[in-house]
């Protein structure tokens, strides 16, 4: 099974109630638990003693399939990810070449049966990869829950170091050293897996499961999300969608007819008893060993599951089937009961073994005893991290008669307390969730009960769909923060905005166009000054030094954009556009930005020079020359009155003041005057004309700017928007959008 | 076997290496510095707890410490070996969350001072009130010990009943590891359902590790099946290299079932006798103490260069970080004075003011415009140095510490003292260039602010802005030009300076504090000879 823990804890509980009230519908049989447990306490079954001697000849059994471990150690020794030091001691004990034999042999036993099944298998993307048929079905599978092991442990799911290293916090008691790890992996027996032989009855052609229109929907949803997501993401990432995606797809092929339940806990705490109470004949070694059982035991109550055990890889030899009874067939027809070996023994490989059946099953009932029920591996490595598992979980106190009096309904309580603190919802009161009772395997007390609820359980045969959901969110939840932030994203008009801005000024626009404007207006008053004025600045300029005025353009300047500006207008743009991005994501964004600011700089160098305004001279009105002319008009009517008073004082023309002097006061108020008005009338073309050049310029460097960085950044937003909402379908929440 | 002898110099290169251990520090998240600050912690609890006062004093009383998984039947076992109920036994797990004490009223000095277990505060009164106890330690978080005096137990022994060593309760976990550090003899307790678990094996193999005297009990047994759990883990206690530690076994009684009463004495016999044998006869108990503190001496050769191996990688990882500040800075330092060379400054919005001055351009927008693109080139300087080693710092994992991850990221505040050191040096070269005008006389003095205008044109604007020098010299002659120009570009290149360095020391700022040096590793080596020079 997946294993979160690095997710929060209310997330958690809250996700688990979304998946509750989905699934209430169907799991309304938990409503009444309460009182089938009055009922059941009559039900108890044979139960078997603890003396370990009545197992001894199916310990022969269990020993014999070690040897014979063929494809299985082949298997074994391809996985990329199996620790070294359990390699190690097999290797001189079984010749590889002996092996390979081994392995071949088997193969062409049951190339027959392989055969038969290969119709079904051939749509299984990796079976193709070993040696086809069931046995490529096991061996992939196996070889994807070792995978899954290997990185299912917890929060230290990436590191290299996996095996023992898994939950060593350096504590004097959880410490794991490598001498220590090579001792355990001395201590190694050898171990059976690899498919067996039909065992568990034969192979009928079963109905596959179905998984209702929801889960489908969401299934595919996570397929596309995979696929829409590989480029961005590393596959590591993504590896644990793409598992549950596999096992659902796996799982879906097999049969709908049957649950996978499996009885996990640790060592001690009466699996075996347990597993042998609920089969009713001694099918499970038990005894005072520890540990005892080595390796997973399947008990198939009817047929057509052989190909279920296949995929978790458990021998023909260790499949068994129950005491013929009407009364037990009927009631848990459809189970198949999986006895683990515990996870907590010294014993590593047990653990592995568990954690990659407990990747495949469709239900767990966690079986604990008054001893241990409040063990820190028991709820940090495995509770804790299936706590979105709760529907499909049964928690099982065992041993109740080693406790006293009401001494049971207060570890009882104590459990379900701790339960709570893990986050796994609880099934009482009608509400979805684990099922927590206490049995004694030993007197049978409480079993009944059991036997009834998972009667119950196994015929709404909505387990495995369950479980593939609860993997799916969980794996949707471990997907959480490269998908999404709870953060607003997105660009935003200002930001847009501000973009433009700031490229305008790499260009320079601002400048430009008030360099424009007070040209054209400093045009208009030279054209429309008096002469004089005129004169004046013809006079002055020849008297002034000719530096700094409109240097000449001569060498067409290069590089006239601010490079710097530019680069930081790309930079806060794709700071903006990133913010509240999963970081992949952000990178992505950030990628597109940068690379879509590589020659910005050049291209607006180019554009400022065609945009902007023609050099020379800007363009002249045509009521300029109508000023000009009554400028000149004016000048004349000076001329005129001053010609006029000196020919009068020459005594060439008769003495008449008055027109004269009218004239030239006239041709002296009417220059300033004409010169005055032609400023006022040029502001508004000359803002206009400023303003005309800034424009092109804004407009040029904004249009370039769009199409070289906004737009591909917007595409990239887009595209992380499109994943995020098939991400919601996945959590569930686009349920209607299907 | 040596004797315990001890001298004031191993004592004193004892307490050195104590506060060595002490001062070491792990603070970036590296792969090994959860366990390197676990170990630390540990093995300070050892020196603390056990060796420094054992050396002092090793006519102390013995502690035995119990120790074991959660429903072991630890308090039992101890309550049963004591004689009356000291510590609550129950079904509910976990039990034992404050840690009790048991020692001989005569013995009561050696533990009611600080003399060890330094961290535990500690209580005298018996708490009865069971709901009261539970909340003691959780209360501020102070971690609490109990005594309790018996004369029923033999003089110099004491025990201690420790929380369970895998408690789901964190601290609880952390208590139990150090009080265990703390013992003479360790007493593991395991029962008949967990002699496998992997737990207790761990611990054993850590007493092994550490050479401690080591007393295993087999606890809750079924009596049908005493002899073969028994020879089992008898068998599993060889294989591991653990024959010879004494091993008890205590059946499961009717007596102790589930927070019932004591067991009978003869079931805790054999184990009552050896404990007080150790502790009576003087040879035994001689032997009891340099095992175990031999035992931790000796694996101080192994541990402190670890602990030094795992300083050394904080400061590796420290000076990566560091250094990859440093080239990100120097480099953009680099671009920054090329850019400022080829006159990158005298672009856009100041290359057209420049050209339209002096005549649609006054002399102060001219300044203005020059600064502003100066701001905007020293930050794009400086934000391009941040990301490049937000860019190095995303590969090492060190850079996730929390002090180096939320630093103030608003670019609003780099704006902020960027534009400030601009404006100063503007205001610098305003009064050079009023400087450089007074002396000229008054008639054909230029405007100052025109000036400086041209004085930063020609700094700025690199090639492009060769006219502004002209123009400059023409203005207050060519030697005042020079003069000032020179002036102007020290002034720039100081400003420059300081600002890159100011934003470089900003972002190192938070490595310096976290206080990764190179000394630790070093010290801690040498604590480790001088002690070994001494013994």
């Amino acid at each position: 099974m997946t294993a979160v823990t690095d997710q929060d804890h209310t997330d958690h509980t809250d996700h688990t109630h979304r998946m509750g009230h989905r699934n209430r519908t169907d799991h309304m049989g938990d409503g009444d638990n309460r009182d089938s447990r009055e009922n059941g306490k009559t039900g108890s079954t044979g139960s078997t003693g603890i003396t370990g001697s009545t197992g001894d000849p199916e310990r022969g059994d269990v020993r014999g399939s070690g040897e014979e471990e063929g494809p299985a150690t082949g298997v074994r020794d391809q996985e990329p990810r199996a620790p070294r030091e359990q390699r190690a001691p097999r290797d001189p004990q079984e010749p590889e070449d002996q092996q390979e034999h081994r392995a071949r042999e088997r193969r062409a036993e049951r190339r027959e049966r392989a055969e038969r099944e290969a119709a079904r298998h051939a749509r299984v993307p990796d079976a193709g990869s070993g040696a086809g048929g069931a046995d490529g079905g096991a061996s992939a599978s196996a070889e994807d829950a070792s995978a899954r092991t290997a990185s299912g442990q917890g929060s230290r799911a990436d590191s290299p170091s996996e095996g023992g290293a898994a939950w060593d916090d350096g504590l004097i008691a959880r410490r794991v050293t490598e001498a220590s790890a090579a001792e355990q992996a001395a201590v190694k027996e050898a171990r059976g897996g690899g498919g067996g032989g039909g065992g568990g009855g034969s192979s009928l052609p079963t109905t596959p499961l179905v998984y209702d229109g929801h889960l489908r929907s969401r299934l595919d949803a996570l397929r596309e999300l995979v696929g829409l997501s590989r480029a961005r993401l590393d596959n590591r990432t993504l590896a644990r969608a793409g598992r549950v995606l596999d096992e659902a797809a796996a799982r879906r092929r097999l049969s709908g007819q049957h649950t996978v339940v499996a009885l996990a806990g640790a060592t001690g705490s009466g699996k075996s008893q347990l597993f042998n109470a609920l089969a009713g004949v001694t099918i499970s070694e038990t005894g005072v060993r520890r540990p005892t059982t080595s390796a997973p035991i399947a008990c198939s109550w009817s047929d057509g599951a052989a190909t279920l055990i296949d995929r978790l890889g458990i021998p023909g030899r260790l499949r068994r089937r129950p005491v013929q009874s009407a009364d037990a067939e009927e009631q848990l027809r459809g189970l198949v009961l999986i006895d683990l070996p515990d996870h907590d023994s010294a014993a590593v490989q047990h653990r592995e073994q568990v954690d990659r059946v407990l990747g495949l099953v469709d239900a767990v009932i966690w079986v604990v005893d008054p001893e241990k029920y409040a063990d820190a591996v028991l709820h940090e490595r495995y509770l804790r991290p299936m706590a979105g598992h709760a529907e499909v979980m049964f928690i099982v106190l065992n041993q109740v008669d080693r406790l006293p009096g009401e001494a049971a309904e207060l570890v009882l309580d104590d459990l379900r307390r701790l339960l709570d603190e893990d986050g796994v919802a609880l099934g009482e009161f009608g509400e979805p969730g684990a099922t927590v009772l206490a049995l004694s395997a030993l007197t049978g007390d409480g079993v009944g009960e059991l036997r009834e609820l998972l009667g119950q359980f196994v015929a709404e045969r909505g387990a495995a769909a369950r479980r593939i959901s609860a993997d799916l969110d969980t794996a949707a939840w471990r997907l959480r923060p490269v998908y999404a932030t709870g953060r607003r994203t997105g660009l935003s008009e200002e930001a847009r905005d501000e973009f433009a801005d700031r490229l305008a000024d790499a260009v320079g626009a601002i400048a430009a166009g008030e360099a424009a404007e007070r040209a054209w207006l400093r045009n208009a008053g030279r054209a429309c000054g008096t002469p004089w004025l005129r004169l004046w600045r013809w006079h002055q300029d020849r008297r002034d030094p000719p530096t700094g005025r409109l240097p000449v353009t001569a060498q067409p300047d290069e590089e006239t954009t601010a490079r710097q500006r530019v680069e930081q207008a790309v930079r806060t743009l794709s700071e903006r556009a990133s913010a509240g991005l999963p970081a992949p994501w952000a990178q992505a964004v950030r990628e597109a930005a940068v690379r879509g600011a590589q020659g910005l700089p050049e291209a607006l160098d180019e554009l400022a020079a065609r945009a902007g305004l023609p050099p020379g001279r800007p363009p002249r009105p045509g009521w300029w020359p109508v000023a000009v002319m009554a400028q000149a008009c004016m000048t004349l009517l000076q001329v005129v009155g001053g010609l006029w008073l000196v020919g009068q004082i020459v005594g060439v023309l008769a003495p008449n003041l008055g027109v004269p002097v009218l004239l030239m006061v006239a041709g002296i108020v009417g220059g300033p005057l004409v010169e005055w008005s032609c400023r006022m009338a040029a502001r508004g073309p000359a803002r206009r004309y400023g303003q005309d050049a800034e424009r092109r310029l804004r407009e040029a460097a904004a249009g370039c700017g769009r199409a070289r960085v906004l737009d591909p950044v917007a595409s990239e937003l887009l595209r992380y928007r499109e994943v995020r909402e098939q991400y919601a379908r996945v959590m569930g929440v686009g349920a209607g959008a299907r | 076997m040596v004797t315990l002898d001890v001298r004031p110099q191993l004592l004193d290169a004892l307490s050195a290496l104590r506060d060595r251990v002490a001062a070491a520090r792990f603070p970036l998240p590296l792969a090994g510095a959860p366990r390197a600050r676990a170990n630390r912690d540990e093995l300070l609890a050892q020196l603390d707890d056990y060796l420094v006062p054992r050396l002092r004093q090793p006519e102390a009383p013995l502690l035995a410490v119990v120790g074991g998984s959660t429903g072991a039947g630890k308090s039992t076992l101890v309550n049963s070996l004591v004689g009356r109920r000291v510590s609550e036994a129950g079904v509910l797990r976990p039990t034992t969350r404050t840690p009790v004490l048991v020692c001989h009223p005569e013995d009561h000095h050696w533990f009611s001072g600080m003399r060890v277990l330094p961290g535990l505060t500690r209580v005298w009164a018996p708490h009865q009130d069971s709901t009261e106890d539970l909340l003691l330690p959780g209360e501020d978080g102070r971690r609490v010990l109990r005594i309790e005096t018996a004369d029923t137990l033999p003089p110099g022994l004491a025990l201690l009943d420790a929380p369970d060593i895998d408690s789901l309760v964190a601290d609880n976990r952390v208590l139990a590891a150090e009080l265990i550090c703390a013992a003479d003899i360790w007493v593991m307790v395991t029962t008949a359902a967990r002699y496998a678990d992997a737990v207790p094996w761990h611990l054993l193999r850590t007493a092994k590790e550490y050479d401690a005297m080591l007393v295993t009990v087999l606890d809750r047994v079924p009596h049908q099946v005493v002899s073969e759990v028994s020879r089992q883990y008898g068998a599993l206690l060889t294989k591991a290299g653990l024959g010879d530690v004494p091993r008890f076994t205590v059946p499961e009684l009717p007596e102790s079932a589930w927070g019932g009463g004591l067991l009978p004495a003869t079931a805790v016999a054999p184990l009552r006798t050896w404990l007080a044998h150790h502790t009576q006869d003087s040879a035994a108990r001689r032997h009891v103490l340099t095992r175990t503190a031999h035992g931790v001496l000796n694996s101080l050769k192994a541990r402190m260069p670890e602990l030094a191996g795992a300083a050394a990688a904080q400061y590796s990882a420290a000076l990566r970080l560091t250094s990859a500040v440093e080239t990100a800075y120097d480099s953009e330092y680099k671009r920054v004075r090329g850019r400022l060379q080829s006159g990158a400054v005298l672009a856009g919005d100041a290359l057209k003011r420049w050209r339209a001055f002096p005549l649609d351009c006054t002399a102060g927008e001219l300044l203005d415009a020059l600064s502003e693109s100066l701001v905007a080139l020293l930050l794009c300087a400086v934000s391009a140095a941040d990301e490049r080693v937000d860019e190095a710092w995303r590969r090492e994992p060190a850079a996730e510490a929390p002090e180096l991850t939320d630093r103030d990221t608003a670019p609003e505040s780099v704006e902020h003292r960027i534009g400030l050191a601009v404006r100063r040096w503007r205001r610098e070269l305003d009064e050079y260039a009023e400087d450089e005008v007074r002396g000229l006389e008054r008639g054909v003095a230029p405007d100052p602010e025109a000036v400086a205008a041209l004085v930063a044109t020609a700094l700025l604007g690199g090639r492009r802005a060769r006219s502004a020098g002209e123009g400059l010299a023409e203005r207050i002659g060519a030697h005042g030009a020079l003069r000032l120009r020179d002036r102007a570009g020290r002034l720039l290149a100081e400003h420059l300076d300081r600002v890159m360095h100011a934003e470089r020391e900003r972002r190192l700022a938070p490595l310096d504090g976290l206080e990764v040096h190179p000394e630790p590793q070093a010290e801690l080596i040498a604590a480790l000879s001088v002690l070994q020079k001494e013994r």
